[in-house]
């Protein structure tokens, strides 16, 4: 709530033409933002790039900014469609999605390594997803399996949004069948 | 792997701080955009104008070459007389050059 009346009071000011209170908006959304970029090309400079980009972009929407959604949803999806165009322009990140070579000997450590290097493939695999169900993953896990907001922020319904999850989580499931844990391999702790 | 597991890693937090300089690089970025001078506004009276000034030579040039046969006739008759297609094809000319000129006309002060 409180964030939401700064977001306010900050683009007011903005747009009444001080500039220095877009380092508020900046300030509060940098870490949403730049973790959004992040899981759209897993490269910390790329990210910031992308970031930087998106906040820019906000920055000259600002007077079409109508509070008619969150400040929230907005921002997302001036972010959303930045990182759109800037993959479609440059292509899909060239990411390997082989598992590391394992370096731990202890038992422990090579377990939470195969655990490490199985997240970070699949996460890596959904990225080599097509667009549409690649941002829908993303959108929606980012939003912490919020439905409404994260078709709000795709600009898509809420149908549309599921059934374009229901068919990227089968085609990751496809991708990935063979980072799934084998016979052989320890069991998670906690699971 | 089942849809368990992919909510389970893909739910997880993963997300990245910015670097200590980003928010400083952004407001940087900011203060150059709005320094940069306004984008010149499209020229709307002007444009209108121009295109009042071609919807009525469009229109004057429909009333005036039926009007003008006989005139025009007259001028690409001898060529006509060589041959119909070199005379009508004259008579384009002839139109074309004057309506490329007419503008130029209306614009002497």
């Amino acid at each position: 709530m409180g964030e939401a009346c700064d977001d306010d009071a900050d683009v007011a000011r903005v747009v009444g033409g001080d500039l220095e209170a877009f380092a508020g908006i900046v300030h509060r959304w940098q870490r949403r933002l730049v973790g959004l970029a992040w899981r759209f090309c897993r490269d910390r400079a790329a990210a910031e790039d992308m970031a930087q980009e998106a906040f820019l972009k906000a920055f000259r929407s600002l007077r079409a900014y109508r509070g008619e959604s969150a400040f929230s949803t907005w921002l997302t999806a001036i972010a959303l469609n930045t990182y759109r165009s800037r993959l479609r322009a440059e292509g899909p990140a060239l990411l390997a999605i082989d598992l590391l070579p394992a370096l731990a000997v202890e038992p422990g450590a090579l377990r939470d390594l195969q655990d490490r290097e199985r997240t970070e493939a699949v996460r890596r695999a959904v990225l080599a997803l097509p667009p549409r169900y690649r941002d829908a993953l993303v959108v929606y896990y980012f939003q912490e399996r919020d439905l409404k907001e994260a078709a709000q922020i795709l600009g898509i319904a809420e149908g549309t949004l599921k059934a374009n999850l229901h068919r990227g989580r089968e085609m990751l499931r496809c991708r990935c069948a063979e980072f799934a844990p084998r016979p052989g391999d320890p069991v998670p702790e906690g699971t | 792997m089942n849809t368990e597991d992919l909510d389970r890693i893909l739910s997880s937090d993963d997300s990245l701080e910015p670097s200590a300089g980003f928010a400083g690089a952004v407001m940087g970025g900011v203060r150059r955009l709005a320094a940069e001078p306004a984008p010149l506004p499209f020229p709307w009276p002007r444009f209108s104008l121009g295109l009042v000034a071609c919807a009525t030579m469009a229109a004057a040039g429909a009333a005036l070459v039926p009007r003008a046969e006989p005139i025009l006739r007259a001028v690409v008759a001898p060529l006509a007389a060589v041959g119909p297609e070199l005379g009508w094809a004259t008579l384009a000319v002839i139109v074309s050059v004057g309506l490329a000129r007419l503008p130029g006309v209306f614009a002497r002060p």
